[in-house]
């Protein structure tokens, strides 16, 4: 029964203190992992969402760290605002800076982590576009045996398999996420329209370009709540990938957006909406990434 | 399945027996009967129910109080002294940036916050660190103010001075 003013359903609820104890806990039936909570307790609370145990997450201090030295490497435990705070983000990372920023509010940052955010798997996330722009992947963890696990590695763009839906199966921890280095001479921007700054994106867009002299000599453009899942847009790519940068082209490029894309009408927009204003996102961020690459 | 938990709450320590499913901003109200903290959407998207952890604001209403043991927790009841009010609530005052009072305990939290870690914020600062509290009186103008009268009160105190 849907209810705001508190949780309605029994749940029985572990601490563990390490990765181990974590994956233990996470062998029982229905058992969901809690970190920040603010995607879990809002399904749990109302929409129904019945979770027989929790697993909280953030006691295990081994996965709550953000690693700046040589990329980036981040812990499942690590909160937004940790990450948005770190010297290698703020230095390196401009458009990841600014996707977490764009996520809710002040609280909500400091309770959230981008583990959180990417097992939530909306589509309409901020962080996976510029994430996967950036070549980003995941490390996933299980139990192999009595105190043991293995871990294995998927490419974030390989991550979500539909509407809230990843990879993940019962009893898998997502650790941590690596972001390679950005490239010498490279840019990188992130776009979203929302109807307030709090509210969750109506479309979103992520750049990321390695520039040569006047050509871009590499691209990766992605975009949120326009496909199932976050989409790449190879048709936008190909228009630009070596040749030289005019506003004329960028326009051009940007325009082809809508061969990868396929918005519905939801909740958030429309189908009408997000095909309409999807070009100019893209060339925002484009031009974006563009100036800032001339900028290193 | 209920658990007895130790909550530090301004500074006070509370022995409390909860269930898992229990979240903080009940226990708070209803055990603690601190009814600052307020209840206003429940789902995380008005910040009415703003407490301060660790110094850093977060949502009671989606904060299980067991997961809070030992942590401290900070009320909008622990900011004043005695009765001495806070700078920030004196700026709020000052600036009449209260005006049915309901959002004002998270404000001022969320404020607290901000100044905390940054004693001069701009505006634009401000805005951001308020982003997750909704006011539907004020329009904003007069919070904004009071969190830089604020934020200029502490500074001074700091100081040495008065203002």
């Amino acid at each position: 029964m849907s209810n705001s003013r508190l949780i309605s359903c029994d749940f029985e609820y572990f601490a563990p203190r390490t990765v181990n104890e974590a994956l233990e806990f996470l062998q029982r039936e229905g058992a969901r992992v809690l970190a920040g909570g603010t995607d879990l307790l809002n399904n749990i609370k109302i929409d129904g969402l019945k979770a027989p145990a929790l697993v909280y997450l953030p006691g295990v201090e081994e996965l709550n760290y953000v690693r700046g030295d040589q990329g980036l490497k981040i812990g499942a435990a690590a909160r937004l605002s940790d990450i948005e705070a770190h010297p290698a983000v703020v230095k390196n990372y401009s458009a990841f800076r600014e996707a977490i920023n764009a996520i809710g509010g002040r609280q909500i940052r400091n309770m959230a982590t981008l583990a959180g955010n990417l097992c939530n798997g909306s589509p309409g996330a901020d962080t996976p576009p510029i994430l996967m722009a950036l070549g980003a992947s995941v490390e996933i963890l299980f139990r192999s045996g009595p105190g043991r696990r293995e871990s294995k590695t998927a490419a974030l763009e390989d991550f979500f398999t539909g509407p809230k839906k990843t990879i993940l199966e019962p009893g898998q921890l997502l650790g941590s996420v690596s972001i390679p280095e950005p490239a010498a001479c490279s840019g990188q921007a992130f776009r979203r329209l929302a109807r307030v700054r709090l509210d969750i994106a109506k479309i979103n867009c992520a750049v990321y370009l390695v520039r040569a002299g006047e050509t871009i000599e590499r691209l990766s453009v992605f975009m949120g709540s326009v496909t199932p899942t976050p989409v790449r847009t190879p048709a936008v790519e190909k228009a630009l990938i070596g040749k030289k940068v005019s506003v004329k082209l960028l326009q051009a490029a940007a325009a082809r957006v809508g061969d990868d894309i396929a918005p519905i009408d939801d909740v958030r927009s429309t189908a009408r909406y997000r095909n309409k204003v999807a070009p100019v996102l893209v060339l925002e961020a484009l031009e974006e990434a563009w100036k800032r690459s001339g900028e290193n | 399945m209920k658990i007895s938990l130790k909550l530090k709450v301004n500074g006070r320590i509370h022995r409390v027996t909860v269930k898992p499913n229990e979240i903080l901003l009940n226990v708070l109200r209803d055990r603690l009967h601190l009814t600052g903290t307020k209840y206003g959407c429940g789902i995380g998207e008005c910040g009415a129910c703003t407490v301060l952890l660790g110094g850093r604001a977060v949502l009671s209403c989606q904060t299980l109080a067991v997961s809070v043991a030992g942590r401290e927790i900070a009320t909008i009841e622990g900011l004043q002294e005695g009765s001495k009010l806070h700078p920030i609530q004196e700026a709020f005052i000052d600036e009449g940036a209260i005006q049915c009072g309901f959002c004002t305990p998270g404000m001022v939290l969320s404020a607290k916050e901000l100044i905390d870690s940054n004693p001069d914020p701009s505006p634009e600062q401000i805005k951001d660190a308020i982003r997750g509290n909704l006011c539907r009186c004020t329009g904003y103008t007069n919070i904004i103010r009071a969190v830089q009268k604020g934020a200029e009160i502490m500074r001074n105190e700091k100081k040495g001075g008065n203002s």
